[in-house]
Protein backbone atom coordinates (compact mmCIF):
# COMPACT_ATOMS: atom_id res chain seq x y z
CA UNK A 1 0.00 0.00 0.00
CA UNK A 2 1.11 3.39 -1.16
CA UNK A 3 1.40 6.14 1.22
CA UNK A 4 -1.17 7.77 -0.42
CA UNK A 5 -3.47 5.15 -0.31
CA UNK A 6 -2.61 4.93 3.23
CA UNK A 7 -3.21 7.94 3.76
CA UNK A 8 -6.70 8.04 2.29
CA UNK A 9 -7.41 4.42 3.86
CA UNK A 10 -6.73 6.52 7.61
CA UNK A 11 -9.18 9.67 6.58
CA UNK A 12 -12.00 7.05 5.62
CA UNK A 13 -11.56 5.34 8.85
CA UNK A 14 -11.69 8.75 10.51
CA UNK A 15 -14.55 9.74 8.62
CA UNK A 16 -16.13 6.22 9.14
CA UNK A 17 -15.86 7.04 12.74
CA UNK A 18 -16.97 10.66 12.69
CA UNK A 19 -20.00 8.88 11.21
CA UNK A 20 -20.57 6.65 14.03
CA UNK A 21 -20.48 9.28 16.32
CA UNK A 22 -23.23 11.25 14.54
CA UNK A 23 -25.19 7.78 15.00
CA UNK A 24 -24.93 7.65 18.43
CA UNK A 25 -25.58 10.96 19.05
CA UNK A 26 -28.79 10.77 20.77
CA UNK A 27 -31.04 8.08 22.59
CA UNK A 28 -34.23 6.95 22.23
CA UNK A 29 -35.45 6.99 25.49
CA UNK A 30 -32.71 9.54 26.39
CA UNK A 31 -30.59 12.04 24.61
CA UNK A 32 -27.08 12.27 24.93
CA UNK A 33 -25.37 14.61 27.27
CA UNK A 34 -22.28 15.17 27.36
CA UNK A 35 -20.30 15.10 30.52
CA UNK A 36 -20.11 19.33 30.18
CA UNK A 37 -24.03 19.57 29.40
CA UNK A 38 -24.59 17.38 32.39
CA UNK A 39 -22.36 19.35 34.81
CA UNK A 40 -23.92 22.64 33.46
CA UNK A 41 -27.78 21.00 33.97
CA UNK A 42 -27.14 19.40 36.79
CA UNK A 43 -28.95 21.49 39.77
CA UNK A 44 -26.68 19.49 42.35
CA UNK A 45 -23.71 17.34 41.95
CA UNK A 46 -22.39 15.28 44.46
CA UNK A 47 -20.99 11.98 46.46
CA UNK A 48 -23.66 10.21 47.34
CA UNK A 49 -23.82 7.07 49.35
CA UNK A 50 -27.15 5.10 49.66
CA UNK A 51 -28.34 4.33 53.13
CA UNK A 52 -32.08 3.19 52.40
CA UNK A 53 -34.83 2.43 49.38
CA UNK A 54 -38.53 2.42 49.93
CA UNK A 55 -40.96 1.68 46.71
CA UNK A 56 -44.61 3.10 47.09
CA UNK A 57 -47.63 4.41 45.70
CA UNK A 58 -47.84 7.80 45.05
CA UNK A 59 -49.77 10.27 42.61
CA UNK A 60 -51.08 7.35 40.74
CA UNK A 61 -47.80 5.53 40.23
CA UNK A 62 -45.47 3.19 42.13
CA UNK A 63 -42.09 5.16 42.63
CA UNK A 64 -39.06 4.42 44.16
CA UNK A 65 -37.15 6.67 46.70
CA UNK A 66 -33.64 6.67 47.80
CA UNK A 67 -31.92 8.12 50.60
CA UNK A 68 -28.54 8.70 50.21
CA UNK A 69 -26.12 10.38 52.78
CA UNK A 70 -23.98 13.05 51.20
CA UNK A 71 -20.42 12.63 51.45
CA UNK A 72 -19.32 14.98 49.32
CA UNK A 73 -21.29 18.18 47.38
CA UNK A 74 -19.47 19.52 43.90
CA UNK A 75 -21.98 21.74 42.93
CA UNK A 76 -25.64 23.27 44.50
CA UNK A 77 -26.73 22.68 48.03
CA UNK A 78 -27.79 19.48 49.87
CA UNK A 79 -28.74 18.39 52.82
CA UNK A 80 -26.72 16.02 54.91
CA UNK A 81 -29.69 13.57 53.60
CA UNK A 82 -30.88 13.51 50.18
CA UNK A 83 -33.88 12.14 49.01
CA UNK A 84 -34.29 11.03 45.13
CA UNK A 85 -37.29 10.07 43.42
CA UNK A 86 -37.61 8.20 40.37
CA UNK A 87 -40.19 6.30 38.70
CA UNK A 88 -40.81 2.22 39.29
CA UNK A 89 -40.36 0.36 41.97
CA UNK A 90 -42.02 -2.89 43.57
CA UNK A 91 -45.02 -2.87 45.88
CA UNK A 92 -46.61 -6.07 46.73
CA UNK A 93 -47.27 -8.24 44.05
CA UNK A 94 -46.65 -5.58 41.27
CA UNK A 95 -43.52 -4.54 39.08
CA UNK A 96 -43.38 -1.36 37.69
CA UNK A 97 -40.11 -0.61 35.20
CA UNK A 98 -38.65 1.67 33.19
CA UNK A 99 -35.57 0.88 31.33
CA UNK A 100 -32.45 3.32 31.92
CA UNK A 101 -34.15 4.41 35.70
CA UNK A 102 -30.97 3.73 38.42
CA UNK A 103 -31.70 1.64 41.16
CA UNK A 104 -29.20 1.87 43.88
CA UNK A 105 -28.39 -0.35 47.10
CA UNK A 106 -28.15 0.51 50.68
CA UNK A 107 -24.05 0.88 50.84
CA UNK A 108 -23.50 1.82 47.49
CA UNK A 109 -21.75 5.46 46.62
CA UNK A 110 -21.59 7.10 43.33
CA UNK A 111 -21.61 10.75 41.84
CA UNK A 112 -24.67 11.80 40.81
CA UNK A 113 -25.86 14.47 38.98
CA UNK A 114 -29.42 15.38 40.50
CA UNK A 115 -31.94 17.74 38.95
CA UNK A 116 -35.12 19.65 40.45
CA UNK A 117 -37.71 21.56 39.57
CA UNK A 118 -39.52 24.03 42.45
CA UNK A 119 -41.41 22.14 44.66
CA UNK A 120 -40.53 18.98 42.96
CA UNK A 121 -39.12 15.58 44.13
CA UNK A 122 -35.59 15.47 43.41
CA UNK A 123 -34.18 13.02 40.12
CA UNK A 124 -31.19 11.55 38.34
CA UNK A 125 -30.37 14.14 35.78
CA UNK A 126 -30.67 12.12 32.53
CA UNK A 127 -30.85 9.19 34.20
CA UNK A 128 -28.53 6.23 33.84
CA UNK A 129 -26.25 9.15 32.25
CA UNK A 130 -25.88 10.95 35.86
CA UNK A 131 -25.35 7.76 37.34
CA UNK A 132 -21.34 7.60 37.99
CA UNK A 133 -20.65 4.69 40.57
CA UNK A 134 -17.88 3.93 42.28
CA UNK A 135 -16.11 0.70 42.70
CA UNK A 136 -13.10 -0.13 45.37
CA UNK A 137 -10.46 -2.23 44.24
CA UNK A 138 -10.56 -4.64 47.40
CA UNK A 139 -6.89 -5.90 46.33
CA UNK A 140 -5.04 -1.79 45.95
CA UNK A 141 -8.27 0.05 47.48
CA UNK A 142 -8.28 2.22 43.97
CA UNK A 143 -11.55 3.59 43.47
CA UNK A 144 -13.12 4.02 40.17
CA UNK A 145 -15.83 5.79 38.92
CA UNK A 146 -18.33 4.00 35.74
CA UNK A 147 -21.23 5.92 34.37
CA UNK A 148 -24.06 3.93 34.21
CA UNK A 149 -24.93 4.52 30.61
CA UNK A 150 -21.00 3.72 29.17
CA UNK A 151 -21.22 0.06 31.58
CA UNK A 152 -21.87 -1.97 28.68
CA UNK A 153 -19.49 -2.89 25.80
CA UNK A 154 -21.74 -2.01 22.01
CA UNK A 155 -21.26 -4.62 19.26
CA UNK A 156 -20.81 -3.17 15.88
CA UNK A 157 -21.94 -5.42 13.11
CA UNK A 158 -20.14 -3.85 10.35
CA UNK A 159 -16.45 -3.95 12.18
CA UNK A 160 -17.69 -7.03 14.35
CA UNK A 161 -16.07 -5.36 17.11
CA UNK A 162 -17.26 -4.30 20.57
CA UNK A 163 -16.95 -0.94 21.31
CA UNK A 164 -16.62 1.65 24.64
CA UNK A 165 -18.35 5.07 25.38
CA UNK A 166 -18.81 7.26 27.98
CA UNK A 167 -17.00 7.25 31.36
CA UNK A 168 -15.80 3.71 32.33
CA UNK A 169 -13.09 2.98 35.14
CA UNK A 170 -11.97 6.03 35.69
CA UNK A 171 -10.03 6.77 38.98
CA UNK A 172 -11.67 8.39 41.20
CA UNK A 173 -8.85 11.27 41.49
CA UNK A 174 -8.88 12.37 37.38
CA UNK A 175 -12.83 12.16 37.50
CA UNK A 176 -12.67 14.76 40.36
CA UNK A 177 -10.53 16.37 37.73
CA UNK A 178 -12.28 16.31 35.33
CA UNK A 179 -15.40 17.56 37.12
CA UNK A 180 -13.64 20.53 38.37
CA UNK A 181 -12.32 21.60 35.52
CA UNK A 182 -15.95 21.10 33.92
CA UNK A 183 -17.52 22.76 37.11
CA UNK A 184 -14.77 25.44 36.62
CA UNK A 185 -15.24 26.15 32.96
CA UNK A 186 -19.30 26.50 33.42
CA UNK A 187 -18.25 29.64 36.37
CA UNK A 188 -15.89 31.36 33.74
CA UNK A 189 -18.44 30.88 31.19
CA UNK A 190 -21.32 32.45 33.73
CA UNK A 191 -19.08 35.14 34.84
CA UNK A 192 -18.46 36.26 30.89
CA UNK A 193 -22.77 36.43 30.52
CA UNK B 1 -7.55 -9.59 24.77
CA UNK B 2 -10.48 -8.92 22.59
CA UNK B 3 -8.92 -10.57 19.62
CA UNK B 4 -7.89 -13.49 21.42
CA UNK B 5 -11.18 -13.93 23.23
CA UNK B 6 -13.06 -13.63 19.88
CA UNK B 7 -10.72 -15.76 17.98
CA UNK B 8 -11.35 -18.78 21.08
CA UNK B 9 -15.38 -17.81 20.90
CA UNK B 10 -15.79 -18.21 16.87
CA UNK B 11 -14.95 -22.28 17.84
CA UNK B 12 -17.77 -22.17 20.21
CA UNK B 13 -20.22 -23.27 17.98
CA UNK B 14 -18.88 -26.76 18.40
CA UNK B 15 -20.07 -26.06 22.29
CA UNK B 16 -23.55 -27.46 21.58
CA UNK B 17 -25.20 -28.42 25.40
CA UNK B 18 -28.49 -29.58 25.23
CA UNK B 19 -31.13 -27.73 26.56
CA UNK B 20 -30.76 -29.20 30.27
CA UNK B 21 -30.27 -26.09 31.63
CA UNK B 22 -33.62 -24.47 31.54
CA UNK B 23 -33.79 -21.42 30.77
CA UNK B 24 -30.28 -20.45 30.27
CA UNK B 25 -29.03 -16.58 29.84
CA UNK B 26 -31.33 -15.85 27.31
CA UNK B 27 -30.11 -13.97 24.08
CA UNK B 28 -31.38 -10.50 23.67
CA UNK B 29 -32.29 -8.74 26.92
CA UNK B 30 -35.59 -9.45 28.12
CA UNK B 31 -37.32 -7.55 31.19
CA UNK B 32 -37.35 -10.40 33.79
CA UNK B 33 -39.73 -11.33 36.74
CA UNK B 34 -38.38 -13.82 39.56
CA UNK B 35 -41.99 -15.58 40.66
CA UNK B 36 -42.84 -15.11 44.32
CA UNK B 37 -42.38 -18.71 45.66
CA UNK B 38 -43.69 -17.51 48.72
CA UNK B 39 -47.03 -17.90 47.53
CA UNK B 40 -48.63 -21.49 46.98
CA UNK B 41 -47.50 -22.94 43.95
CA UNK B 42 -50.65 -22.87 42.21
CA UNK B 43 -50.06 -19.29 41.73
CA UNK B 44 -46.70 -18.63 41.87
CA UNK B 45 -45.69 -21.35 39.96
CA UNK B 46 -42.91 -23.16 42.85
CA UNK B 47 -39.83 -22.19 40.53
CA UNK B 48 -38.02 -19.16 41.48
CA UNK B 49 -36.15 -18.98 37.67
CA UNK B 50 -36.90 -16.10 36.47
CA UNK B 51 -39.60 -15.55 33.51
CA UNK B 52 -39.88 -13.19 31.43
CA UNK B 53 -42.31 -10.32 30.70
CA UNK B 54 -44.68 -10.20 28.25
CA UNK B 55 -48.16 -9.67 26.44
CA UNK B 56 -50.75 -12.42 25.81
CA UNK B 57 -50.97 -13.01 22.21
CA UNK B 58 -54.41 -14.35 21.44
CA UNK B 59 -56.50 -12.51 18.98
CA UNK B 60 -57.87 -8.67 20.59
CA UNK B 61 -55.69 -9.45 23.64
CA UNK B 62 -53.79 -6.07 23.24
CA UNK B 63 -55.65 -2.68 22.92
CA UNK B 64 -54.00 0.19 22.61
CA UNK B 65 -55.00 3.80 22.73
CA UNK B 66 -53.42 7.00 22.35
CA UNK B 67 -54.04 10.45 23.62
CA UNK B 68 -54.97 13.23 21.45
CA UNK B 69 -53.88 15.62 23.56
CA UNK B 70 -50.94 17.18 21.39
CA UNK B 71 -48.50 19.83 22.92
CA UNK B 72 -49.10 23.51 21.52
CA UNK B 73 -46.58 25.13 23.45
CA UNK B 74 -44.23 24.44 22.33
CA UNK B 75 -45.37 22.24 19.46
CA UNK B 76 -43.79 18.72 20.32
CA UNK B 77 -45.02 16.77 17.70
CA UNK B 78 -44.44 18.10 14.05
CA UNK B 79 -46.52 16.53 11.24
CA UNK B 80 -46.45 17.18 7.42
CA UNK B 81 -50.45 18.10 7.47
CA UNK B 82 -51.17 21.05 9.67
CA UNK B 83 -54.92 20.68 9.81
CA UNK B 84 -56.08 19.23 13.00
CA UNK B 85 -57.86 16.08 11.75
CA UNK B 86 -54.47 15.76 9.48
CA UNK B 87 -51.88 15.89 12.31
CA UNK B 88 -54.08 13.24 14.36
CA UNK B 89 -54.02 11.07 10.92
CA UNK B 90 -50.45 11.39 10.72
CA UNK B 91 -49.46 10.95 14.43
CA UNK B 92 -51.71 7.38 14.15
CA UNK B 93 -50.05 6.33 11.50
CA UNK B 94 -46.95 6.39 12.95
CA UNK B 95 -48.09 4.96 16.02
CA UNK B 96 -50.18 2.00 13.64
CA UNK B 97 -47.16 1.66 11.26
CA UNK B 98 -44.52 1.43 15.30
CA UNK B 99 -47.15 -1.40 15.93
CA UNK B 100 -47.34 -3.26 12.87
CA UNK B 101 -43.80 -3.26 12.27
CA UNK B 102 -43.31 -5.96 15.45
CA UNK B 103 -46.77 -7.76 14.43
CA UNK B 104 -44.84 -8.23 10.93
CA UNK B 105 -42.19 -10.52 12.02
CA UNK B 106 -42.73 -14.23 11.11
CA UNK B 107 -42.23 -17.01 13.48
CA UNK B 108 -44.43 -15.53 16.40
CA UNK B 109 -47.52 -15.55 17.88
CA UNK B 110 -47.54 -11.98 17.34
CA UNK B 111 -50.11 -11.26 14.66
CA UNK B 112 -51.66 -8.09 13.47
CA UNK B 113 -54.82 -9.83 14.73
CA UNK B 114 -52.87 -9.58 18.27
CA UNK B 115 -53.98 -5.87 18.82
CA UNK B 116 -57.05 -4.42 18.93
CA UNK B 117 -57.70 -1.37 16.74
CA UNK B 118 -55.95 1.28 17.69
CA UNK B 119 -58.24 3.58 19.86
CA UNK B 120 -57.91 7.55 20.72
CA UNK B 121 -58.38 9.21 23.91
CA UNK B 122 -59.24 12.80 24.27
CA UNK B 123 -58.03 12.55 28.23
CA UNK B 124 -55.68 14.89 29.32
CA UNK B 125 -53.65 12.27 31.57
CA UNK B 126 -54.59 9.10 29.73
CA UNK B 127 -51.11 7.48 30.82
CA UNK B 128 -51.16 5.85 34.64
CA UNK B 129 -51.42 2.33 36.07
CA UNK B 130 -55.23 1.90 34.97
CA UNK B 131 -55.27 -1.39 32.65
CA UNK B 132 -55.36 0.52 29.41
CA UNK B 133 -52.12 0.50 27.53
CA UNK B 134 -51.60 4.17 26.31
CA UNK B 135 -49.38 6.63 23.99
CA UNK B 136 -49.55 9.82 25.80
CA UNK B 137 -47.28 12.70 24.01
CA UNK B 138 -48.55 15.60 26.68
CA UNK B 139 -47.97 13.99 30.26
CA UNK B 140 -45.75 15.60 31.71
CA UNK B 141 -44.80 13.38 33.91
CA UNK B 142 -41.98 14.08 37.15
CA UNK B 143 -40.20 11.23 36.00
CA UNK B 144 -38.93 13.83 32.98
CA UNK B 145 -35.11 15.19 33.51
CA UNK B 146 -33.55 17.23 30.29
CA UNK B 147 -32.30 14.61 27.96
CA UNK B 148 -35.24 11.90 28.60
CA UNK B 149 -37.00 11.86 25.10
CA UNK B 150 -39.97 9.14 26.03
CA UNK B 151 -39.98 6.11 28.33
CA UNK B 152 -42.28 3.25 28.55
CA UNK B 153 -43.42 2.35 32.17
CA UNK B 154 -43.90 -1.37 32.58
CA UNK B 155 -46.40 -3.07 35.17
CA UNK B 156 -45.97 -6.99 35.51
CA UNK B 157 -46.84 -9.23 38.42
CA UNK B 158 -45.09 -12.13 40.33
CA UNK B 159 -47.74 -14.41 40.35
CA UNK B 160 -51.51 -15.34 38.78
CA UNK B 161 -54.93 -13.66 39.86
CA UNK B 162 -53.22 -10.46 40.16
CA UNK B 163 -54.91 -7.54 38.04
CA UNK B 164 -54.10 -3.38 38.19
CA UNK B 165 -57.01 -0.76 37.47
CA UNK B 166 -59.52 -2.51 34.73
CA UNK B 167 -56.77 -4.86 33.22
CA UNK B 168 -57.13 -8.60 32.97
CA UNK B 169 -56.01 -10.70 35.61
CA UNK B 170 -53.17 -12.39 35.27
CA UNK B 171 -53.17 -15.93 34.18
CA UNK B 172 -49.51 -16.11 33.28
CA UNK B 173 -46.52 -15.32 35.21
CA UNK B 174 -44.74 -12.24 33.86
CA UNK B 175 -48.08 -11.15 32.28
CA UNK B 176 -47.63 -7.62 31.39
CA UNK B 177 -50.85 -5.99 33.00
CA UNK B 178 -50.27 -1.98 32.22
CA UNK B 179 -47.69 -0.77 29.42
CA UNK B 180 -47.70 3.04 28.90
CA UNK B 181 -45.80 5.06 26.44
CA UNK B 182 -44.48 8.75 27.79
CA UNK B 183 -43.03 11.11 25.32
CA UNK B 184 -41.41 14.64 27.20
CA UNK B 185 -43.88 17.00 25.91
CA UNK B 186 -42.07 19.59 28.16
CA UNK B 187 -38.49 20.10 26.67
CA UNK B 188 -38.61 22.98 24.46
CA UNK B 189 -35.56 22.20 22.59
CA UNK B 190 -36.50 18.32 22.15
CA UNK B 191 -39.59 17.78 18.80
CA UNK B 192 -40.71 14.52 17.19
CA UNK B 193 -41.51 14.57 13.86
CA UNK B 194 -43.58 11.75 11.69
CA UNK B 195 -41.83 10.30 9.10
CA UNK B 196 -43.82 12.95 6.64
CA UNK B 197 -42.51 15.61 7.97
CA UNK B 198 -38.61 14.24 9.28
CA UNK B 199 -37.32 15.59 5.75
CA UNK B 200 -38.70 19.01 6.60
CA UNK B 201 -37.69 19.06 10.35
CA UNK B 202 -33.92 17.83 10.43
CA UNK B 203 -33.57 18.60 14.17
CA UNK B 204 -36.33 16.72 14.96
CA UNK B 205 -36.56 13.21 16.38
CA UNK B 206 -38.43 10.61 13.92
CA UNK B 207 -41.01 9.81 15.82
CA UNK B 208 -41.66 6.11 14.06
CA UNK B 209 -38.32 4.76 15.11
CA UNK B 210 -38.75 6.16 19.04
CA UNK B 211 -42.49 4.54 18.92
CA UNK B 212 -41.24 1.30 17.65
CA UNK B 213 -38.21 1.42 20.11
CA UNK B 214 -40.72 1.85 23.02
CA UNK B 215 -42.86 -0.57 21.43
CA UNK B 216 -40.40 -3.14 21.95
CA UNK B 217 -40.32 -2.30 25.87
CA UNK B 218 -44.33 -2.40 25.78
CA UNK B 219 -43.54 -6.33 24.37
CA UNK B 220 -41.47 -7.04 26.98
CA UNK B 221 -37.75 -6.00 25.77
CA UNK B 222 -35.15 -4.84 27.54
CA UNK B 223 -32.07 -2.58 25.85
CA UNK B 224 -29.78 -4.67 23.10
CA UNK B 225 -26.42 -3.91 22.91
CA UNK B 226 -26.20 -4.44 19.01
CA UNK B 227 -25.62 -1.33 17.32
CA UNK B 228 -27.97 -2.33 14.44
CA UNK B 229 -30.97 -3.57 16.90
CA UNK B 230 -33.95 -1.25 17.35
CA UNK B 231 -33.66 -2.11 21.18
CA UNK B 232 -30.09 -0.11 21.52
CA UNK B 233 -30.57 2.44 23.70
CA UNK B 234 -29.29 4.68 21.47
CA UNK B 235 -31.41 5.96 18.58
CA UNK B 236 -30.45 7.82 15.28
CA UNK B 237 -29.54 11.71 15.90
CA UNK B 238 -32.16 13.76 14.51
CA UNK B 239 -33.41 13.99 11.15
CA UNK B 240 -32.52 10.36 10.72
CA UNK B 241 -34.34 7.21 11.06
CA UNK B 242 -33.75 3.92 12.64
CA UNK B 243 -32.88 1.05 9.77
CA UNK B 244 -35.06 0.96 6.56
CA UNK B 245 -38.77 2.54 6.52
CA UNK B 246 -41.28 -0.41 6.72
CA UNK B 247 -42.80 -1.50 3.09
CA UNK B 248 -45.67 -3.56 2.37
CA UNK B 249 -43.58 -6.27 0.85
CA UNK B 250 -41.73 -5.89 4.50
CA UNK B 251 -43.46 -4.60 7.55
CA UNK B 252 -40.38 -5.42 9.67
CA UNK B 253 -37.82 -3.42 7.58
CA UNK B 254 -36.70 -1.48 10.40
CA UNK B 255 -35.89 -4.21 13.12
CA UNK B 256 -32.67 -6.26 13.09
CA UNK B 257 -32.13 -9.81 13.65
CA UNK B 258 -31.67 -9.33 16.99
CA UNK B 259 -34.80 -7.98 17.42
CA UNK B 260 -36.91 -10.25 15.16
CA UNK B 261 -34.70 -13.26 17.00
CA UNK B 262 -35.70 -12.12 20.07
CA UNK B 263 -39.60 -11.93 19.70
CA UNK B 264 -39.44 -14.91 18.07
CA UNK B 265 -38.43 -15.99 21.32
CA UNK B 266 -40.25 -13.96 23.71
CA UNK B 267 -43.55 -15.11 21.09
CA UNK B 268 -42.69 -18.44 19.80
CA UNK B 269 -44.45 -20.05 17.08
CA UNK B 270 -44.97 -24.15 17.42
CA UNK B 271 -45.48 -24.06 13.99
CA UNK B 272 -41.95 -21.93 12.86
CA UNK B 273 -39.92 -24.61 11.91
CA UNK B 274 -37.46 -22.25 10.30
CA UNK B 275 -36.30 -20.78 13.32
CA UNK B 276 -35.07 -23.92 15.91
CA UNK B 277 -31.80 -23.30 15.89
CA UNK B 278 -29.84 -22.91 19.14
CA UNK B 279 -26.34 -21.73 20.23
CA UNK B 280 -25.95 -22.58 23.62
CA UNK B 281 -22.40 -22.60 26.32
CA UNK B 282 -20.40 -21.36 29.20
CA UNK B 283 -17.92 -18.78 29.42
CA UNK B 284 -15.47 -19.83 31.95
CA UNK B 285 -12.81 -17.87 33.51
CA UNK B 286 -9.05 -19.57 32.91
CA UNK B 287 -8.03 -19.60 36.38
CA UNK B 288 -11.33 -20.37 39.25
CA UNK B 289 -9.79 -18.37 41.59
CA UNK B 290 -10.54 -15.26 39.41
CA UNK B 291 -14.28 -15.85 39.67
CA UNK B 292 -15.93 -13.62 42.69
CA UNK B 293 -15.73 -14.89 46.21
CA UNK B 294 -19.19 -13.17 47.04
CA UNK B 295 -21.80 -14.14 46.63
CA UNK B 296 -20.62 -18.08 46.90
CA UNK B 297 -21.67 -20.35 43.97
CA UNK B 298 -20.26 -18.61 40.99
CA UNK B 299 -18.82 -20.76 38.81
CA UNK B 300 -18.73 -18.80 35.09
CA UNK B 301 -18.10 -15.83 34.28
CA UNK B 302 -21.26 -13.36 34.63
CA UNK B 303 -22.31 -10.33 32.43
CA UNK B 304 -19.83 -11.17 29.34
CA UNK B 305 -21.82 -9.94 26.23
CA UNK B 306 -22.71 -13.06 23.65
CA UNK B 307 -23.56 -11.87 20.10
CA UNK B 308 -23.93 -14.47 17.36
CA UNK B 309 -23.15 -13.61 13.49
CA UNK B 310 -24.57 -14.92 10.83
CA UNK B 311 -21.16 -16.02 8.97
CA UNK B 312 -22.97 -15.69 5.21
CA UNK B 313 -25.01 -12.80 5.99
CA UNK B 314 -23.02 -10.89 8.94
CA UNK B 315 -26.20 -9.99 10.15
CA UNK B 316 -26.29 -10.53 14.48
CA UNK B 317 -28.62 -12.96 15.08
CA UNK B 318 -28.59 -12.52 18.75
CA UNK B 319 -27.12 -11.26 21.29
CA UNK B 320 -26.88 -11.69 24.99
CA UNK B 321 -25.42 -10.80 28.46
CA UNK B 322 -24.37 -13.93 29.66
CA UNK B 323 -23.53 -15.65 32.40
CA UNK B 324 -26.43 -18.11 34.23
CA UNK B 325 -29.15 -20.46 33.73
CA UNK B 326 -31.90 -21.94 36.14
CA UNK B 327 -33.17 -25.26 36.74
CA UNK B 328 -36.70 -25.26 38.49
CA UNK B 329 -37.25 -24.68 40.84
CA UNK B 330 -34.52 -22.19 40.80
CA UNK B 331 -32.74 -20.04 42.11
CA UNK B 332 -30.83 -19.13 39.09
CA UNK B 333 -27.53 -20.49 38.77
CA UNK B 334 -24.40 -18.03 37.93
CA UNK B 335 -22.25 -20.57 36.14
CA UNK B 336 -21.65 -18.56 32.86
CA UNK B 337 -24.36 -20.20 30.60
CA UNK B 338 -25.63 -18.32 27.34
CA UNK B 339 -27.96 -19.49 25.03
CA UNK B 340 -29.09 -18.24 21.86
CA UNK B 341 -32.33 -19.16 20.63
CA UNK B 342 -34.54 -18.90 17.72
CA UNK B 343 -32.19 -19.11 14.90
CA UNK B 344 -32.53 -19.79 11.44
CA UNK B 345 -31.50 -23.64 10.96
CA UNK B 346 -28.78 -24.45 8.35
CA UNK B 347 -27.23 -21.08 9.09
CA UNK B 348 -23.49 -21.12 9.96
CA UNK B 349 -22.86 -18.28 12.98
CA UNK B 350 -19.63 -16.96 14.49
CA UNK B 351 -20.00 -16.21 18.66
CA UNK B 352 -18.12 -13.09 19.71
CA UNK B 353 -17.78 -12.69 23.23
CA UNK B 354 -16.88 -9.35 25.02
CA UNK B 355 -16.48 -9.16 28.99
CA UNK B 356 -17.79 -6.12 30.71
CA UNK B 357 -14.62 -3.81 31.41
CA UNK B 358 -14.15 -3.58 35.29
CA UNK B 359 -16.53 -4.44 38.18
CA UNK B 360 -19.77 -3.48 37.50
CA UNK B 361 -22.78 -3.55 39.39
CA UNK B 362 -25.75 -5.27 37.63
CA UNK B 363 -27.96 -2.39 38.24
CA UNK B 364 -25.75 -0.63 35.70
CA UNK B 365 -26.40 -3.06 33.02
CA UNK B 366 -29.85 -3.54 32.98
CA UNK B 367 -32.76 -4.36 34.54
CA UNK B 368 -33.03 -7.91 32.86
CA UNK B 369 -30.24 -8.75 34.61
CA UNK B 370 -30.61 -6.80 38.00
CA UNK B 371 -33.95 -8.47 38.28
CA UNK B 372 -32.80 -12.31 38.04
CA UNK B 373 -33.04 -13.34 41.70
CA UNK B 374 -34.95 -12.09 45.10
CA UNK B 375 -33.97 -13.40 48.56
CA UNK B 376 -34.39 -13.36 52.55
CA UNK B 377 -33.14 -9.56 52.38
CA UNK B 378 -34.85 -8.21 49.09
CA UNK B 379 -38.53 -10.19 50.42
CA UNK B 380 -39.17 -10.95 54.16
CA UNK B 381 -39.54 -14.24 54.28
CA UNK B 382 -38.35 -15.91 51.43
CA UNK B 383 -37.08 -19.60 51.28
CA UNK B 384 -33.29 -19.29 51.58
CA UNK B 385 -32.84 -22.62 48.98
CA UNK B 386 -34.71 -20.26 46.25
CA UNK B 387 -33.29 -17.31 47.18
CA UNK B 388 -29.68 -16.00 45.65
CA UNK B 389 -27.58 -12.72 44.57
CA UNK B 390 -26.57 -11.37 41.68
CA UNK B 391 -23.32 -11.12 41.98
CA UNK B 392 -21.27 -8.05 40.43
CA UNK B 393 -19.98 -8.54 36.73
CA UNK B 394 -16.31 -8.60 36.82
CA UNK B 395 -13.57 -9.16 33.73
CA UNK B 396 -10.64 -9.79 36.05
CA UNK B 397 -10.30 -13.10 34.11
CA UNK B 398 -9.00 -14.91 31.21
CA UNK B 399 -11.64 -16.92 28.97
CA UNK B 400 -11.57 -20.04 27.16
CA UNK B 401 -14.25 -22.19 25.59
CA UNK B 402 -14.45 -26.00 26.01
CA UNK B 403 -14.80 -28.23 22.77
CA UNK B 404 -17.82 -29.25 22.33
CA UNK B 405 -18.97 -33.37 23.39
Amino acid sequence: MSFVQRRRFLWILFLAGLALLAVVANATTLSRLRFEELVNQATAVARLRCIGVESRWQEGEIWTETRFETVEVNKGLLPGVVKVRMLGGIVGHLHSRVEGVPAFRPGEEAYVFLWQRDGEPIRVLGWSQGTFRISRDPKTGVERVTQDSAAAPIFDPQTRQFRHGGIRNLPVAIFQLKLRKALDDKSTLSNQD
Amino acid sequence: MKLWLKRICSTSLAIFYALWFVPLAQAYSFDMIVPDVRQPASISGGSACPVRAHQLTAAGSIAVQWSTALNTNPVTILTQNQTASGRLTEVEQAIAQSMAVWSGVSGTTLLPATFTPLARTSTQAACGPDGINSICFDQADMAFTPGVLAFTRVITTDRLGVQVGSSAVSTQLGQILDADIYFNPSDSNTAYATPQALAANPKAYDLESLLTHELGHFLGFSHSAVWSAIMFPFAPAPGTFSGLRPTTQQADAPLGDDDRTGLRVLYPDPSDVVHQGVISGHVFPANPLALPASPPGVTGVFGAQVVAVDSATGAVAGASFGGWSCASPGPAQFDGGYEIDALAVGHSYTVYVEALNGVVDPSQISNAIDSLCRNVMTDPGWPPLQGCVVPAADISFTARTRPGP
